[in-house]
């Protein structure tokens, strides 16, 4: 399956499928007065052919293997969520502290050290916002 | 006349004290973005469109112009000093890093920023001159032929920005999809909400922006460990008198080609740059002498770099059809300002619409007068670590965001993006085309509706009406070209 064009193919398949079968349950009407359903049936059609092409085009081209490396993308995801998730539930000082320090992580020279200057370096960066120059965040 | 009245009118709105000042932190703030490794004009817009919500119309549209043209001036300056380039100064790494190897760094950034100067003044006459006149056309279109337009805007740049139109043309297709997230606005029907509250309101332009551009480039980045070496040679940036003489024709070339690429479809500074270079080798005295460091290959990308730049508004701003990724954000800002670009813009907005052009030109001389000089200061960025950077950089996204709709679920909505724009990077699917398809889609959808209840379902009028007639056949010609091109690729393949 590490083929990049097949993958690829099926990834457009399963976004059309998705929104086409969604689509389907809101009313469709006729072309003279179209529902809420039509347009995007019609397009998400149109994408399910081309992810249908691109599946057959896969089986008669030279599979390429997918170059992929999850670790950074997670490192920084898992980071933005964690600053809303915390800016939520205790408050954004300490959202910005982890999504600085966090997000760190995902550098190739970190350190414990380094990553809590940078965070304290942005928290304070922060304050500098909300404080001088009125910045409507909620830190405390 | 009316051109230099309404020019006049335009110098008058954008030289206040207050257009001036955004023009300038436009166009500082952008070189200071457009020189970090990976970010150029597109990242570089995405990154900071929410800093211009707070910012009165005009001055936050000169703001936005200022940056572009900023990140784009920053991107050749990274281009020619390391060899790091972005879509819009990969030509730039070629003869002007040459130069940089032979010593000659500062005249390589001089006749960047003075072949910048010339293109883009050059390009602002054209835009002056041919955007009124497009306009008017503008106005004869009905629902079925906006339809057919963007159709055919749909096609052109999934091709061009892509390469391979199929791809382009999926992606294009997801950001309608993704444009119609919300609430029909005529059936009040809520569509692909997951009955999530915040998503009523459809999905946010910034959050995909800095989700599929901004997040997805940081993490590419960090993926190929990109290692820099800070520049610490000496600068010398005024040319001799024989040096000068040489810049100035391959410039003016570089400026017509570049102002005629940025108006064609699907073209804009890419291209331009590269039929800019072309033409030189052709042309030019000492074509011999490019691709080994001549003052040529520098000054004449780099003017028509500028120069399509700018005449790429034409379509934006005439027509409503914005014909790149850059321009499809720009479209973003003014709608987010609540300026429909189209026909009608230049009617209802004159001092808006002649206010921009004329700040492109101060923006170009805020380029000279401020960069060059200062270029030996800008290039000490290449000094923070870029692992110091990112987290600053995630910061102000995650700040910008939320600032947007004092909301935090937008924060949540930029970091799915940030995740789905780096599967489609991995998966060799462009965003481009993702941000073309969302802002148009429902606009798409508006007139496709329309033009069927105007013709009682008919799907005639399509093709019985004259523009839009003529745009659906010329877009058949090129799906079946394209068709053509695509079995016969595969037949090669399949063969060997």
């Amino acid at each position: 399956m590490n083929n990049l064009n097949l993958v690829r193919g099926v990834f457009l398949v399963a976004i059309s499928l998705a929104f086409g079968l969604t689509s389907f349950g809101y009313k469709i009407g006729d072309f003279s007065r179209a529902g809420p359903g039509l347009f995007p049936a019609v397009v998400s059609g149109l994408l399910f052919l081309i992810g249908i092409a691109s599946v057959i085009k896969a089986r008669y081209v030279k599979p390429v293997p997918i170059d992929y490396n999850f670790r950074n993308i997670v490192i920084i995801i898992v980071s933005l969520a964690g600053f809303a998730f915390i800016s939520e539930h205790i408050n954004m000082l300490v959202g910005i502290f982890f999504l600085a320090f966090s997000a760190s992580y995902a550098g190739r020279n970190n350190s414990l050290k380094r990553n809590i200057k940078i965070g304290i370096g942005l928290s304070l960066v922060a304050c500098g916002f909300k404080f001088l120059l009125h910045l409507n965040l909620p830190l405390i | 006349m009316d051109i230099f009245q309404n020019l006049a009118l335009g110098f008058e709105h954008a030289l206040t004290i207050q257009n001036l000042m955004y023009c300038a932190i436009g166009c500082v703030v952008g070189t200071l973005i457009g020189l970090l490794p990976g970010l150029g004009p597109l990242s570089t817009i995405s990154l900071l469109l929410p800093i211009t919500y707070s910012i009165p119309t005009d001055g936050s549209l000169i703001m936005l112009a200022g940056i572009y043209y900023g990140a784009q001036y920053g991107d050749s300056v990274s281009a020619i000093t390391m060899k790091i380039p972005h879509a819009a100064s990969i030509v730039a790494c070629i003869d002007g890093y040459q130069m940089t190897l032979k010593g000659k760094t500062g005249l390589a950034l001089f006749t960047a920023g003075i072949s910048s100067f010339i293109g883009g003044t050059i390009a602002i006459v054209v835009l002056a001159t041919l955007s009124p006149a497009l306009g008017e056309v503008g106005l004869l279109f009905g629902p079925a032929d906006y339809c057919a337009l963007m159709l055919f805007g749909f096609f052109c740049v999934s091709f061009v920005t892509t390469g391979s139109i199929l791809n382009g043309l999926a992606m294009t297709l997801i950001g309608v999809l993704l444009g119609l997230i919300g609430t029909d606005v005529n059936s009040g029907q809520m569509r692909f909400t997951m009955n999530l509250p915040f998503l009523m309101d459809g999905v946010g332009l910034i959050s995909i922006a800095l989700g599929c551009f901004g997040i997805a480039e940081i993490v590419k980045n960090l993926d190929e460990h990109t290692e820099l070496t800070p520049f610490n040679g000496e600068i010398k940036l005024m040319p001799t008198w024989p040096e000068f003489k040489r810049i100035i024709p391959s410039a003016l070339r570089g400026s017509v080609i570049g102002s005629f690429m940025g108006i064609l479809p699907g073209g804009g500074p890419v291209l331009a740059q590269f039929a800019a270079y072309a033409a030189e080798k052709r042309f030019s005295k000492y074509k011999d002498e490019i691709g080994y460091g001549a003052i040529e290959g520098v000054a004449g990308q780099a003017a028509a770099d500028e120069a399509a730049a700018r005449t790429s508004f034409i379509p934006l701003m005439a027509i409503g059809i914005p014909e790149n990724a850059v321009m499809a954000l720009m479209m973003a800002a003014f709608i987010v300002k609540g300026v429909q670009p189209g026909p009608n813009m230049i009617a209802t907005h004159p001092d808006l619409f002649w206010g921009l052009v004329a700040s492109m030109w101060i923006g170009n001389v805020f380029l000279v007068i401020l960069n060059v000089p200062l270029v030996r200061y800008w290039l000490s960025v290449f000094k923070i670590p870029f692992s110091v950077l990112f987290p600053s950089i995630l910061f102000f996204c995650c700040v910008g965001t939320f600032s947007i709709n004092n909301s935090l679920d937008d924060v949540y909505i930029t970091a799915t993006f940030g995740l789905i724009g780096y599967i489609f990077m991995r998966l060799g699917l462009e965003a481009a085309p993702l941000m073309l398809g969302f802002i148009l889609g429902p606009m798409l959808e508006e007139y496709f509706r329309r033009a069927l209840l105007l013709s009682r379902g008919n799907f005639g009028t399509f093709f019985t009406r004259p523009i839009s007639g003529t745009l659906l056949a010329l877009l058949g010609v090129f799906i079946a070209w394209q068709l053509i091109a695509f079995f016969l690729e595969s037949r090669k393949s399949a063969i060997a």
